[in-house]
């Protein structure tokens, strides 16, 4: 079974986010809302792949990040940006996330339909298979 | 009441900004519903509602708060009970709250008597607090107690109406810093929300507009947002 770490503040989302994705059966969604329960889940749970909200509290997404960057076990993991943030916003830093920090995509929350974040995780699920 | 002029907390278009922003999650929140609903033939209308009705809360409130700065003159000051307003504010909540998963407690024990206020204005205050903590406490890391207490307390400085919670990240210093970044960075109040927390910063408004203002309190071991209100002495002469 494939287990996606999903890192989503809100409640409400996370619950939604976490039934689209669990209904093919054959993934887990492990959720947590910030970035130090993420951190602890991905020891404990090894996932096979993020989506990571930017806009966390109190330590933000790009903090998650350059931490779970720093083990070597995780830096091939795959780590897929979805988030009210604007690409605009942060558009200067973007090759700093996919190139220094290996995102794989970016997502902007409000935009991004359930079959799209649906076939972004296959996508990118396929490609470290 | 502030009617002299018109206070820039309340006109300001970092706040109307705010809520803006503020209202794509309701709304992502239902069109996500909504499309699950489609895929898997199932959804929550509760909670579809329930966001709806917070969001129609939030816009309703920074309505009012504006009208507050505008037309003082038809939001009068009169004597209400503070333990009422409490408790119309927690039935406001009570939808809103479930969908995520808190509970509500309302510790409105002791006798205080009416004080000086316009109770629509206090309530919507208290709810716009109220719908902010409540987004925020789930997803506040080591918050073990998903609860929100709204809740009464006399203190030297008068009369105490607030919203609290078992975090110690509701501080004054935050509100003031919050106060300092809103409009200018996407989570003014960082440690405390995700978002760009418009239900704190209605809610200042509409205290503000009131003469009142919101601050950091606590109540027992819990922290929260409250304002400080004076008794009515008039009336309990009476």
């Amino acid at each position: 079974m494939n287990k996606v770490l999903l890192i989503e503040p809100d409640r409400v989302l996370a619950e939604v986010y976490k039934r689209a994705i669990e209904a093919d059966g054959l993934t887990e969604v492990i959720s947590v809302t910030g970035a130090q329960t993420a951190i602890m889940a991905a020891d404990q749970r090894k996932p096979d792949l993020v989506i990571l909200e930017l806009q966390l509290i109190e330590h933000s997404g790009l903090e998650f990040l350059y931490e779970f960057r720093s083990y070597p076990e995780w830096q091939s993991i795959p780590v897929l940006v979805q988030t009210m943030v604007p690409f605009a916003e942060f558009n200067d830093n973007w090759h700093l996330l996919r190139g220094e920090l290996g995102v794989r995509a970016y997502m902007y929350k409000p935009s991004t339909s359930l079959r799209q974040l649906l076939s972004s995780i296959k996508e990118h699920s396929l490609v470290t298979q | 009441m502030a009617g002299d002029g018109y206070p820039a907390s309340i006109l300001s278009q970092q706040l109307l900004v705010g809520v803006a922003e503020e209202l794509k999650l309701p709304l992502l929140q239902i069109a996500r519903q909504l499309e699950l609903a489609q895929l898997n033939g199932s959804t929550n209308l509760a909670t579809v509602q329930a966001t709806a009705q917070t969001a129609l809360q939030l816009l309703d409130n920074y309505v009012l708060g504006v009208r507050l700065a505008l037309e003082p003159q038809h939001f009068p000051l009169e004597a209400v009970s503070v333990s009422s307003v409490l408790y119309d504010a927690s039935q406001q909540l009570d939808a809103f709250a479930k969908s995520y998963g808190v509970s509500l407690e309302l510790n409105i024990a002791g006798k205080y008597g009416p004080v000086l206020a316009n109770k629509q204005g206090l309530q919507a205050a208290l709810v716009s607090v109220g719908a902010a903590l409540i987004e925020a406490i789930p997803a506040l890391e080591g918050n073990q107690q998903l609860k929100l207490h709204l809740a009464t307390h006399r203190s030297r400085y008068g009369i105490i109406a607030g919203v609290y919670a078992d975090t110690k990240k509701l501080s004054n210093e935050a509100l003031q810093k919050g106060r300092r970044l809103q409009g200018r960075s996407r989570q003014p109040l960082l440690n405390l929300s995700q978002s760009n927390g418009a239900g704190i910063f209605v809610a200042d408004a509409i205290l503000h507009a009131m003469d009142l203002h919101l601050m950091a309190s606590r109540h027992h071991r819990l922290h929260g947002l409250g304002t400080v209100l004076q008794s009515n002495h008039q009336l309990q002469l009476v």
